[in-house]
């Protein structure tokens, strides 16, 4: 999101929380990406009547009830979908999709790729507990094989599939990863994903103490490491070696990758202005055309 | 009566240029002030395959495709395989020959005019020429004015440069001189020409698009499918020039969700689609009445069930365009009879979802599609243009606000002072997530009882005819155009007939289906389905007993198909 257009307010983290009271379990990662979010829309001034926050179907996808906001709570999978045309409609505002890897890559993957790829202006925060909480517990794309859950009682036949080569090979010009447990972290990858002009995508651990009994706290602390300091987040190449592990083996967290492109509001907009449209523009004219 | 249409029906391969030569005869005839109604039959394959185009011209309005064809134009063997069970004493055919594919056997009473098309264009150097020699020899033959012809060729082949245009107007002139060689015998006729009308001419789905953008469309999100993708190319087309959007989307669950996307953040929205398209759009639809989003939807109903008959006629969505999708989630279902409607009636659909906040789903029809039709002009000035209601900055902002007639204030964000969510979720007045029963039912109240002035609000069902009659005939689409032919020809004959034609189809406006229905001994209704659905509705919501008369073969029907049911079953 290009934010120079917007309002600037005066606002304390806390401000931006709503009056719904967050309904997540006690030690639940996702409290912690909250108070990211909160953060970085303090840090970046964002005023609320200039936001849209919008979601799917999840624990996660909840998240716009906290976030003082205009905003949508939509279908399973479709919150990407739903944010792309909102986006276009309102090119001028920051809109931020919150949601889960189910609901993301699961359901909600034959959405991901074209955000990317078309580098719509928008903000997408994966709260990535590797399961399905609000349903009690099943497998997701992002799970372990060895993660006996719901359907899975004897262990998962899949592999899981990494989110972040997913975006940079669809062309996302923001990636980025965090974890939960580094709320200062976490607030400064999702600032920058705000600011950013283009399709950014931050991929956040988020542990899930009620059903994921294998991906605790301890190991995404374990598995997480910050990018080492001469990363070019400008070079794909890096970012792809990055997002594949880093040379320990661990899990990168930080800017993989941003790079500037046009968005689909602005090539859009070229469209317009190669025809020369403007709203005042006498449709009569249309209706000339098909004259015998 | 005196026979004042003509219908020429040109068949042939596809890519062979049947349909231009068509649509070359339909602009000509419409440029000479005659009404116009086309039909057209494509393959499902992209290249090949019988393609058929059919003009019914005449002085005076014409309602549908016709019966059968007066004049047959036969580019190859297949065609006229095709079409030779339709030969009856008195009609004609033009065919390519000698030379040509096949040898016609001639029935008793047919008068055949043989014309060299492929052996002429061959010797034109260009087998692409052939559809040029057809055309002047079907306008020398059917008095189908050579000038005016000349003036949409020249329109037509003047920006590829005037070698190209030369070049075509010359084939022409060579099937000209190849008919009139031949000694005609038949008395068809186009009509003479006279002042035309202000007349538009369109196919049906240009006239979708055509009436979104008068109706101040600003959004668009398509994604491609069988009959209904070029409503989509019109759209794209024309609406930057408006300053609006068109995006393709992913697929039709994405287009659905980009349209209430950008109907949420304030934009006039809408998408067009097919049945396979429909049932992927209907979880989304359920969101859009439980948020109460504008939503405006065409269907361009094709030959189902699943890939069904994609390129084929048929009206069998209406099931799903009036109940598909889970729990009650009420809608507004509007159909198309012709080409006018889908002008005026995409102005209606967009303009009722703005009014009530809910989808509204307009019907239009396979054949209805690719017909096109002289209409008259739409004016921008001519439409009512109805806008969602807007907060008016006053006191609590409620997205759910239980008002006197159930439609709640609307906001834009960016609005200062009215945060709030547009949900899936069960609510409550200010959207948060409620299960409390008494919320519940005020909630789904609403819902419903904000569509009950549809029916007074929207105009009242046409009723063709007055007094008592021995047979009413109820259909909707583009089957009402084939019944008020059939309603005309029968009184003509001196039988008692009446015509009841729905537009509204939901909510349905029984008292008005009820009180057409006791001043007929009988009702039929016939439709182009396999069950009846619009027969069905009526038993459901009525206690009229209808005789319900479905036909499912990827044609539309024929006034005589109708007067023929109409006969058996009085």
């Amino acid at each position: 999101m290009s934010l120079a257009a917007l309002n600037k307010v005066e606002m304390k983290p806390k401000e931006y929380k709503s009056d719904v009271s967050v309904v997540w379990c006690p030690g639940c990662g996702h409290h912690g990406i909250l108070n990211g979010i909160y953060r970085a829309l303090s840090e970046l001034g964002i005023d609320p009547d200039n936001m849209m926050s919008i979601s799917g179907i999840g624990c996660s996808s909840r998240t716009p009830y906290f976030i003082k906001s205009y905003k949508m709570h939509t279908l399973h999978g479709r919150a990407g979908a739903v944010a792309t045309g909102a986006q276009l409609a309102q090119p001028d505002q920051c809109v931020m999709v919150t949601g889960g890897d189910g609901d993301g890559f699961s359901i909600g993957g034959g959405h991901m790729p074209h955000m990317a790829r078309k580098n719509v202006n928008l903000t997408y925060v994966l709260f990535d507990n590797g399961i399905y909480g609000l349903t009690k517990g099943q497998y997701s794309p992002t799970s372990r094989p060895e993660m006996t859950a719901y359907t899975t009682p004897y262990g998962g036949p899949e592999e899981p599939m990494n989110p972040l080569l997913y975006m940079l090979t669809y062309g996302a010009t923001y990636v980025a990863q965090g974890f939960a447990g580094k709320p200062k972290i976490c607030a400064e990858l999702i600032k920058g994903a705000l600011e950013h002009k283009g399709f950014s995508y931050v991929n956040i651990f988020s542990q899930c103490p009620s059903f994921n009994k294998i991906d605790t706290v301890q190991y995404y602390r374990d598995l997480v490491e910050e990018i080492p300091e001469g990363h070019d987040p400008s070079s794909l190449g890096q970012a792809i070696d990055v997002a594949r592990g880093l040379e320990n083996g661990k899990s990168p967290m930080g800017l993989l990758y941003k790079v500037d492109k046009p968005t689909l509001d602005e090539k859009l907009a070229e469209i317009v202005t190669k025809v020369g449209g403007h709203k005042d523009y006498d449709v009569n004219k249309i209706v000339d055309l098909y004259r015998p | 009566m005196a026979k004042k249409d003509l219908v020429i029906r040109i068949g042939g391969e596809g890519g062979e240029g049947v349909v231009s030569a068509g649509d070359f005869i339909a602009a000509a005839c419409a440029r000479a002030g005659l009404e116009v109604y086309t039909f057209k039959t494509f393959p499902a394959e992209v290249k090949g395959g019988y393609c058929m185009y059919q003009v019914r011209t005449s002085s005076e309005r014409v309602y549908n495709q016709g019966d059968t064809y007066d004049v047959f134009c036969a580019f190859n063997g297949e065609a006229y395989e095709l079409n030779k069970h339709l030969l009856v004493p008195g009609s004609v055919m033009v065919y390519d020959g000698p030379g040509g594919d096949f040898e016609p056997e001639i029935p008793e009473g047919v008068i055949a005019y043989p014309i060299p098309m492929t052996k002429t264009a061959l010797a034109l150097k260009s087998k692409r020429s052939k559809n040029m020699v057809a055309l002047g020899a079907l306008s020398a033959l059917f008095n189908i004015s050579e000038a005016t012809l000349k003036e949409v060729l020249t329109l037509k082949f003047k920006k590829k440069g005037e070698d190209i245009l030369n070049f075509n107007l010359g084939a022409f002139d060579e099937g000209k001189k190849l008919a009139q060689a031949l000694e005609k015998v038949d008395e068809f006729r186009v009509a003479d020409a006279r002042t035309p009308d202000d007349v538009i001419i369109i196919s049906g789905n240009d006239a979708c698009g055509m009436g979104a953008i008068l109706g101040g469309l600003e959004f668009f999100s398509a994604y491609p499918i069988t009959p209904a993708t070029e409503i989509a190319k019109f759209v794209a087309t024309h609406i930057p020039k408006k300053a609006g959007t068109l995006l393709q989307a992913e697929d039709e669950i994405a287009s659905i969700a980009q349209l209430l996307g950008a109907s949420y953040a304030g934009k006039k929205s809408m998408t067009a689609t097919s049945g396979p398209g429909l049932a992927l759009m209907s979880e989304m639809l359920g969101m859009a009445t439980m948020s109460e989003t504008p939503c405006m939807l065409v269907d361009v109903q094709r030959g189902g069930p699943s890939t069904g008959m994609p390129t084929k006629h048929e009206q069998s969505d209406l099931f799903i365009a009036i109940h598909g999708g889970h729990g009650d989630s009420p809608r507004i279902v509007l159909s198309v009879e012709d080409v006018n409607d889908c002008v005026n009636m995409s102005v209606d659909a967009l303009n009722l979802a703005e009014q009530y906040q809910c989808p509204v789903i307009l019907l239009s029809d396979g054949s209805l599609a690719f017909s096109t039709q002289t209409i008259p002009a739409p004016k921008k000035e001519n439409f009512k243009i109805v806008n969602r209601r807007k907060w008016d900055c006053k006191g609590e902002y409620k997205r759910y606000e239980l008002t006197g007639d159930n439609i709640s204030p609307m906001a834009d964000p960016g609005t200062p002072g009215a945060q709030h969510i547009a949900t899936g979720l069960e609510h409550n007045e200010k959207g948060s997530p409620s299960w409390d029963i008494h919320n519940r039912d005020l909630q789904m109240d609403k819902r419903y009882n904000k569509l009950s002035t549809v029916i007074e609000n929207y105009h009242d069902t046409e009723i063709d005819g007055e007094g008592e009659a021995d047979l009413g005939i109820i259909t909707w689409g583009s089957t009402i155009g084939v019944a008020r032919e059939a309603v005309e020809r029968m009184r003509a004959e001196g039988m008692k007939v009446k015509g009841f034609y729905p537009k509204l189809m939901w909510p349905m406006p029984v008292e008005q289906y009820e009180a057409f229905a006791k001043t007929c001994k009988k009702i039929l209704v016939p439709e182009v389905n396999y069950l009846g659905q619009l027969s069905h509705f009526i038993r459901a919501e009525t206690s009229i007993d209808p005789i319900s008369y479905p036909i499912c073969q990827g044609l539309p029907f024929t006034p005589s198909q109708i007067i023929a049911k109409s006969k058996e079953v009085l």
